[in-house]
């Protein structure tokens, strides 16, 4: 339970990041973390001004879809400290739940459709919920391993 | 060394990635979990491993990868700063300053980062190095890095693994 919380709050120390723009009006003090984190930020992120999504006048500093990703991991992260996983993840979970992705990805590329920050939030968060479940899982293995070595 | 060898081929390719500016703004997320996974596909190879890897194994791998990619990428930054004079920052410090302006905060709080920003531009302008710049590229790119490394080998474990099995 320890380590879940931990990766809990790691991901929402993340995801806080990302909208650090929308708690500077109410503590100032933020200010000076946002060079720092708009560089941290771009170093996982295009932040294609276009691709941000703004609210109130407030922009993320990742893109939709990178939004998408880091909520959809919070989410699971959240998920995880209530319920626990009864079989070991297959990874064709992950590969289905990349295709809605890569799928938007491809037509919005291919000048099928036009950019969505809508679709780009969803797909990313499919990937992202569904991605977080084999890094807890990893962790958990992990975890496991080091305790067998350490009885051994 | 040699056993860290494929994080150092993959880190090595990271690094270079990461300051190429085409391919550095289609990166979104992609090219550490990658290189991550890359390493432990090379380190597979490499050994001819034929039994599933160990979670322990692909945590050392991503993260030496991430050092290594942190290492040389940063290496490129700062090298391709002080030969320009000019990088990301010095192209956007002028719509930089036009943000702070605009944005509700203290009028102190607005001074003191306008002029941080300012110093930092201005030596890079002049000698091609800030320390600060420098300093935060480095330390940004040492945590960022190891942890995304991490994630991809952890994920391309599960891949590699599993092929493993299908062929035993």
């Amino acid at each position: 339970m320890k380590i879940k919380l931990v990766l809990f709050f790691l991901v929402l120390l993340w995801v806080g990041g990302i909208f650090i723009r929308f708690f500077i009006p109410e503590i100032n003090g933020l200010f000076y973390l946002l060079p720092f984190l708009e560089k941290t930020y771009s170093t996982v992120c295009h932040q294609q001004p276009a691709k941000l999504i703004s609210i109130n006048g407030h922009k993320t500093l990742v893109c939709a879809r990178c939004t998408g990703i880091y909520l959809g991991a919070l989410l699971s992260s959240a998920g995880l400290l209530f319920l626990k996983l009864q079989n070991k993840l297959n990874i064709k979970l992950l590969i289905f739940a990349s295709v809605p992705l890569a799928g938007d990805v491809l037509l919005y590329s291919l000048g099928i459709y036009s950019y969505s920050k809508t679709v780009a939030l969803v797909t990313g968060l499919l990937l992202g919920s569904a991605g977080f479940l084999y890094i807890h899982e990893g962790i958990m293995d992990l975890l496991e391993e080091k305790n067998k070595k350490d009885k051994n | 060394m040699k056993k860290h060898l494929p994080a150092l081929v993959a880190g090595f390719g990271a690094g270079v990635l990461q300051v190429v500016p085409v391919v550095k703004s289609f990166s979104c997320l992609i090219i550490m979990p990658l290189a991550g996974f890359f390493a432990l596909v090379l380190y597979q190879k490499s050994n001819k491993i034929i039994s599933p890897i160990s979670t322990q194994k692909a945590v050392v791998t991503g993260l030496m990868t991430g050092v290594f990619a942190a290492l040389f990428g940063s290496f490129f930054e700062i090298l391709i700063t002080f030969i320009t004079k000019s990088n990301d920052l010095v192209y956007v410090v002028n719509d930089l300053y036009e943000f702070i302006d605009k944005f509700p905060v203290e009028e102190t709080v607005k001074t003191q980062v306008i002029q941080l920003t300012e110093n930092v531009v201005n030596s890079i302008k002049t000698t091609g190095f800030s320390l600060l710049y420098s300093f935060s590229v480095v330390v940004n790119n040492l945590i960022i890095n190891p942890i995304f490394g991490t994630i991809g080998a952890l994920i391309g474990l599960k891949f590699i693994n599993s092929k493993i099995q299908q062929n035993s």
